[in-house]
């Protein structure tokens, strides 16, 4: 007898309809599975038989062939073992046919189903290819129940799923939850108001988020960088609903999804400086994985020590800053993740660590300062619009009781300064200040004769590059947006000018 | 370029790499005659020289194919020779204790007869001494040409002060024409041949040695009617130049330094000895009883405060000027790029400030 049952396979993002075929004849005892599966679906053979005879259930002793459609599609991991286990009972006359159910899990040899990798990403794309109905792990409940207009059983044994479908037991389908529900219950570990002083450096984040600018924060060792750069998801705006679906699409297939099922808070990840090429941008040979940066997704993606990173691996990072995804190519075909994170780098200000310290005096020559500076390449610099300098703080500084504005307050002027951006650049096809290319600069942020000359001196006397004079435009419209200006006024131009520490000559 | 016999003579002497400054000098009579004398000094050169050694030295200065191919390198690379016998010779060197007996040049050498003040310092300057000296370098240069070596740093700080305004520089090289150390001052050491005068005791293509520094250090005090030191450590290349400028009888003048910073040490030191301490030009210009008109850009009320603040604050951090002047720091950053474009103040790091002397 010949069965088929729906399940799905995961490549990168998207799902792809996969169905188990099952044939059960007479003949020599055998049990076969074509259709290019890779070791550890070959392995669920075993499983399943172990997993079948455990549940109370036969094994056909028959010769059974088990096919994977597409034939032509490499199947990976664990999801098959349930459809498979289905499927062989319903070729053997076990079950009926479940043509409207699509199944996913692994099971264990006892019969218990295990949670798998990617399922909200797997469920969102079969809801979009027409099916309603799912059987799921239980340990993926939590994921599955934010996807609406579906029905998602989340059971705990192959038994349970058999009594299900044979009308057995009755079980409810998962409860649907509310994101925004959930979000109240979540907040960061840090905020602002634990950073003390730091005034420039905290101002500068500000701006940062608030235009969607990259940031480079250099000072001297132990003066609070990394503290810093973690209180930048605290101000930035709220994820939406469908933001979070993308994230928690890139976290669940990655197997790192929190027992919420969904990410609440934007992702802020900090890659080590030996971090390669592959594992910040994507790759693998036969699957290819999301790296840091997709992993970063709508949130952070802090380099401490920026330039102890591989030359090779930041250069990897200048197409994915500019299109906001990345497209991973492999002879196994190509894969598209999305990446739009805000980068934000740390470095000490030369090889010593002591530039611009108080305490400390610097031994650096010029000459090694420029070499450790330039090991940063200018068109990186480029696309990092802030370059600020963190305070070489005192102990008085540290243990100084004065309020400070707790991140809620920043986040407030952050959102107020991103919806002027969202309504200047309703037609445009941008949302933020940082994305503008050369037309939308010439078209918004017209410069008054004052400014024009303030910008002017500021070039002949500093000698900043001509790649400077677009960055500091930028910012200076996002300080404008901040302080509710139409106009830019010298003094937006004269901050933003401050904001060019590492531009060198 | 044309050479008489003797100065071409002296021209191939100098190429002689065995030949050490004392052996050229004694061959020489001691600078009296241009056509050195080696059977006089065959008893002094076997000293330091071998037979064969003494031998090919002497076969080489008498080998005409070897003078001519001295002088077509020269020739080629636009490498000027002004010899001690040249007219172009600066009396100034001439005067001191071990003038160098061939000056290879590139660039103006008119300048080498001008009026002239060194202005040195040591790699390691801090970033207020790096801006003063930059400044007072195209105020000197009002007047003088300004000489210096070509280090990164304070000498290439005062280089590049002077050439911004418009003065004449002579940068003297601790190896020979047509290399370029440090390598990060190729455009500097460009720019130098071509508006101002590069020049070097060394042949041509000569890489530097550790001991060419403090020699060349000798010839910048002795072009130079007076010494800046602008920044130096406790054992550094600037205080052999102002040794030199003590020994040779110039005036020596030293940027002053609170005390426990290394990059001032040296300053310290010799302001405590004979050098003038110096603040601004007006320091230096008195002692040549020359004037210097200071004219101020005007400063906006806001700028005049920030300074004020500045002074009064311990180490120059911003937050420190804000809380003085009672303004949350960022609206006071406006004030400070603005002050910094006009050259008033520089960034030390660390969101530190300097102010300028003015």
């Amino acid at each position: 007898m010949l069965s088929k049952i729906n399940s799905f396979a995961l490549v990168g993002l998207e799902g792809m309809p996969v169905e188990v075929e099952t044939d059960i004849n007479k003949g020599m005892v055998s049990y076969d599975l074509v259709g290019l599966p890779d070791a550890a679906v070959k392995e669920s053979k075993e499983r399943v038989r172990s997993a079948i005879k455990n549940s109370l259930l036969k094994f056909p002793v028959n010769k059974i062939t088990v096919n994977l459609a597409p034939a032509d599609v490499r199947k990976e991991g664990s999801y098959y073992d349930l459809p498979l286990a289905l499927s062989i009972l319903v070729a053997s006359g076990q079950l009926d046919a479940q043509p409207d159910f699509v199944f996913l899990g692994e099971l264990a040899l006892d019969g218990a189903l295990r949670p798998v990798a990617g399922i909200l990403p797997l469920l969102i794309s079969a809801k979009d290819k027409g099916f309603k109905k799912f059987i799921v792990p239980a340990g993926n409940k939590n994921e599955a129940s934010y996807i609406e207009g579906i029905e998602v059983y989340a059971l705990q044994s192959l038994r349970e799923a058999y009594d299900f479908l044979s009308g057995v037991s009755d079980i409810p389908p998962v409860p649907a939850r509310s994101y925004s529900a959930g979000k109240l219950k979540r907040s960061y570990d840090c905020d602002m108001s634990l950073v003390k002083g730091q005034k420039i450096a905290k101002r500068a984040l500000e701006i940062a988020v608030a235009g969607g600018h990259n940031i480079l924060l250099s000072g001297p060792p132990g003066t609070g960088k990394t503290m810093l750069a973690r209180c930048i998801p605290t101000i930035m705006p709220d994820m939406t609903f469908e933001e979070a679906l993308e994230v928690t699409k890139i976290h669940s297939v990655a197997g790192e999804l929190s027992d919420d099922g969904i990410v609440f808070l934007r992702p802020f990840r900090t890659p080590h400086h030996t971090a390669t090429t592959v594992s910040l941008c994507g790759g693998g040979t036969s699957k290819i994985r999301a790296g840091e940066i997709s992993k970063a997704h709508k949130g952070v993606l802090f380099l401490d020590e920026l330039p102890e990173y591989q030359r090779s691996a930041l250069e990897s990072l200048r197409q994915p800053l500019e299109d906001r995804v990345i497209t991973v190519t492999r002879s196994g075909g190509a894969v598209t993740f999305p990446a739009d994170f805000m980068l934000c780098a740390s470095m000490n200000p030369c090889p010593c660590g002591n530039y611009g310290s108080s305490a400390k005096e610097c031994t650096c020559t010029p000459a090694q300062i420029q070499k450790y500076r330039s090991k940063i390449s200018g068109p990186l610099l480029d696309r990092i619009d802030l370059h600020v300098e963190v305070d070489g703080v005192g102990y008085e500084h540290l243990s100084s009781d004065a309020a400070e504005e707790t991140s809620a307050e920043v986040k407030a002027r952050v959102e107020r300064a991103r919806a002027i951006q969202r309504e200047r650049f309703s037609d445009c096809g941008i949302t933020v200040n940082a994305n503008m290319g050369e037309r939308q600069i010439k078209e918004f942020c017209r410069l008054s004769a004052e400014s024009q000359n303030v910008l002017k001196s500021a070039f002949e006397r500093l000698h900043l590059s001509a790649r400077a004079r677009s960055r500091i435009i930028k910012v200076a419209r996002t300080i404008a947006d901040l302080d509710f200006s139409e106009s830019i006024l010298p003094s937006h131009v004269l901050e933003a000018v401050s904001y060019r520490s590492a531009d060198f000559k | 370029m044309t050479y008489t016999q003797e100065e071409i003579n002296l021209i191939v002497l100098s190429d002689i790499a065995e030949l050490t400054y004392k052996a050229r000098r004694a061959l020489l009579s001691d600078l009296s005659s241009a056509s050195p004398d080696f059977e006089k000094c065959k008893n002094f050169l076997i000293k330091t020289l071998s037979d064969g050694v003494y031998n090919k030295v002497k076969a080489s200065f008498y080998d005409a194919e070897y003078r001519r191919e001295v002088l077509r390198l020269i020739e080629e690379n636009g490498v000027k020779c002004v010899t001690y016998f040249s007219d172009f010779y600066p009396e100034s060197l001439k005067n001191t204790d071990s003038p160098p007996i061939v000056l290879y040049c590139k660039g103006d050498v008119s300048l080498l007869k001008s009026d002239c003040f060194a202005v040195v310092g040591s790699r390691r300057t801090l970033p207020k001494a790096l801006a003063e000296c930059k400044k007072i370098s195209g105020e000197l240069s009002e007047k003088f040409t300004v000489v210096s070596g070509i280090a990164e740093g304070a000498d290439s700080a005062a280089l590049e002060g002077a050439l911004g305004c418009g003065g004449k520089v002579i940068s003297v090289l601790a190896n020979g024409l047509g290399k370029v150390y440090p390598a990060i001052n190729y455009n500097l050491q460009q720019r130098i041949a071509e508006k101002g005068l590069l020049i070097s005791e060394y042949p041509y293509g000569y890489p530097p040695k550790p001991y060419y520094f403090p020699e060349r250090n000798r010839i910048i005090a002795g072009l130079s009617r007076g010494v800046l030191v602008v920044s130096a450590g406790i054992k550094s290349g600037a205080l052999i130049t102002a040794e030199y400028a003590f020994e040779y009888d110039r005036e020596v003048f030293a940027f002053p330094y609170s005390s426990g910073v290394t990059s001032g040490a040296g300053c310290n030191k010799l302001i405590k000895t004979n050098a003038h301490l110096t603040e601004n030009i007006l320091d230096i210009f008195a002692e040549f009883g020359l004037d210097f008109n200071v004219c101020d850009e005007p400063l906006e009320k806001a700028e005049l405060e920030f300074l004020d603040a500045l002074q009064a604050s311990d180490g120059g951090f911003l937050y420190d000027v804000a809380q003085k002047l009672g303004k949350r720091v960022f609206d006071i950053l406006p004030v400070a790029s603005a002050l910094e474009i006009k050259g008033l103040i520089v960034k030390c790091g660390g969101n530190r400030y300097s102010m300028v002397n003015r």
